[in-house]
């Protein structure tokens, strides 16, 4: 019995991952994913977009922190994210004196900044642009990790930081150095504990599944847009699913 | 060369994370492939870390180089870095007590504890602030309704010497904590558990490339 339901449970699983793509590839075909479509505003991408300009005119940098999550477990979706956004960063401060910095708390996504640098760069022609130290490991426990991260933050003419990752009480910490250098913070995290860190400290923080929205609000393509769609689609759903699921209780039913 | 490295690169990500995916579905079939792959994963991730340390030597070794702002500190940094890894090694080959030998233990619980502790003094300073600040930034009304219940459930946790909570207020901390924040926490990791499947089906796609695809 308990092997049947074990099943029936993967088959559940492996069918709402399913759902999950096609709803991204009819987004994506029927032209619903367009980059721009249906986008409500979230003030910390304008403001972001707009400390990007102001970096590249003050000759002033951006940093990047990609929080402590590795790409092994549930924390990886942030981290794959706040790469995006690391990309989108770099294209488009790519003539600015100085080049976004990055910054994470797990080598395997340091190595993945790196090459996310370097490919931004080669894809615009200015590979001599990028410089090894520009992704880089700030520590590998939390509070080592907040004050590597509090070094950019703090000593590198930022102009603004961007969290954007797995991060706990620390990322207090990194926000707070920024905002004593007077820089902008755009700060979000996939814990709990973080968003309400966040929250306090934050110029602009973002919550909940606003840091999974990311790409999509910098033009990181159609796609992005696309699975923000199958997003929306999808909370609906859940959320349909959880009232259905409480009246029945409630009816006796369950 | 410079085309096929990228697209080698791509199907080799979305066939691993394929098979990865099948075998959380089908561990019958897929299982053991998925635990090789996730075995290779790990060995990577170990030989990531030396690079991640070698990484963090750099930098900062750059740094007191080239006599930055903050040279000293990161000084400081290279230092107990090389330092730390000088005691562990005497430790594995000297010793024989590695990692967890007794001179490992002593730089841990002497060195690194005490500094990780004031940093987390510093935080509590850092939020206190962070909340007196918070309506001078924000002030609206989910700023207040934040601190407000923050404050509230600090109140009715908080030991207070001497005095007990009235048993009246417990319902109150029951409401907030145990059904109004469980209701949104779980409205927010829903949110963060779709964000993450895009993520994932992102890269299954082949569409986002963070190795150099």
């Amino acid at each position: 019995m308990n092997q049947v339901l074990d099943l029936l449970g993967d088959l559940l699983g492996l069918v709402f991952v399913l759902v999950c793509l096609g709803l991204i590839v009819g987004a994506l075909v029927t032209g619903r994913g367009r980059p721009g479509v249906n986008l409500r505003e979230i003030g910390a991408f304008q403001r972001l977009r707009r400390e990007v300009g102001l970096a590249v005119e003050s000759g002033r940098r951006l940093h990047i922190s990609l929080g402590r999550g590795n790409l092994f477990g549930t924390q990886a979706g942030s981290a794959l994210v706040g790469l995006t956004l690391l990309d989108r960063c770099a294209r488009a401060a790519s003539s600015s004196d100085r080049p976004p910095v990055a910054t994470s708390g797990d080598p395997l996504v340091a190595v993945l900044s790196q090459d996310t640098l370097r490919g931004a760069y080669r894809s615009l022609n200015v590979e001599g642009r990028y410089d090894p130290s520009s992704g880089r490991v700030g520590g590998l426990t939390p509070f080592s990790y907040a004050a590597g991260a509090m070094i950019p933050a703090q000593d590198e003419q930022v102009t603004a930081n961007l969290l954007c990752g797995h991060f706990g009480a620390e990322a207090a910490l990194i926000v707070e150095a920024g905002e004593r250098k007077g820089s902008l913070s755009v700060a979000s995290s996939d814990s709990l504990t973080g968003q309400a860190v966040l929250l306090a400290t934050a110029q602009e923080p973002l919550i909940g599944e606003d840091l999974y929205a990311g790409g999509a609000y910098l033009g990181a393509g159609p796609v992005h847009a696309a699975s923000l769609r199958m997003q929306d689609i999808m909370r609906w759903v859940l959320i349909a699913a959880m009232l259905l699921g409480a009246l029945l209780k409630l009816g006796g039913v369950l | 060369m410079k085309k096929l490295l990228p697209a080698a690169n791509a199907i080799i990500a979305v066939i691993a994370g394929g098979l990865v995916l099948l075998g959380t579905f089908f561990p019958t079939l897929f299982g053991d492939l998925r635990q090789y792959l996730l075995q290779w994963a790990i060995i990577l991730a170990a030989l990531a870390l030396w690079l991640g340390v070698l990484n963090l030597l750099s930098v900062h070794w750059k740094k007191v180089r080239q006599k930055e702002t903050g040279a000293g500190y990161s000084a400081v940094l290279v230092f107990f870095l090389l330092g730390t890894i000088a005691v562990v090694v005497l430790d594995i080959f000297l010793w024989s007590g590695g990692p967890v030998g007794t001179w490992s233990q002593w730089v841990f619980n002497n060195l690194q504890k005490p500094v990780e502790i004031s940093l987390l003094a510093l935080l509590a300073v850092v939020l206190a602030y962070a909340a007196a600040r918070l309506l001078s930034r924000r002030n609206n009304t989910f700023s207040i309704v934040f601190l407000a219940s923050a404050v509230t459930v600090m109140l009715l946790m908080a030991p207070v010497y001497f005095l007990k909570t009235p048993s009246i207020l417990d319902p109150l901390r029951q409401a907030i904590s145990g059904v109004l924040a469980v209701a949104g926490a779980r409205g927010l990791l829903l949110g963060v558990a779709l964000g993450t499947v895009a993520a994932a089906l992102r890269v299954l796609m082949g569409t986002e490339r963070p190795y150099g695809g």
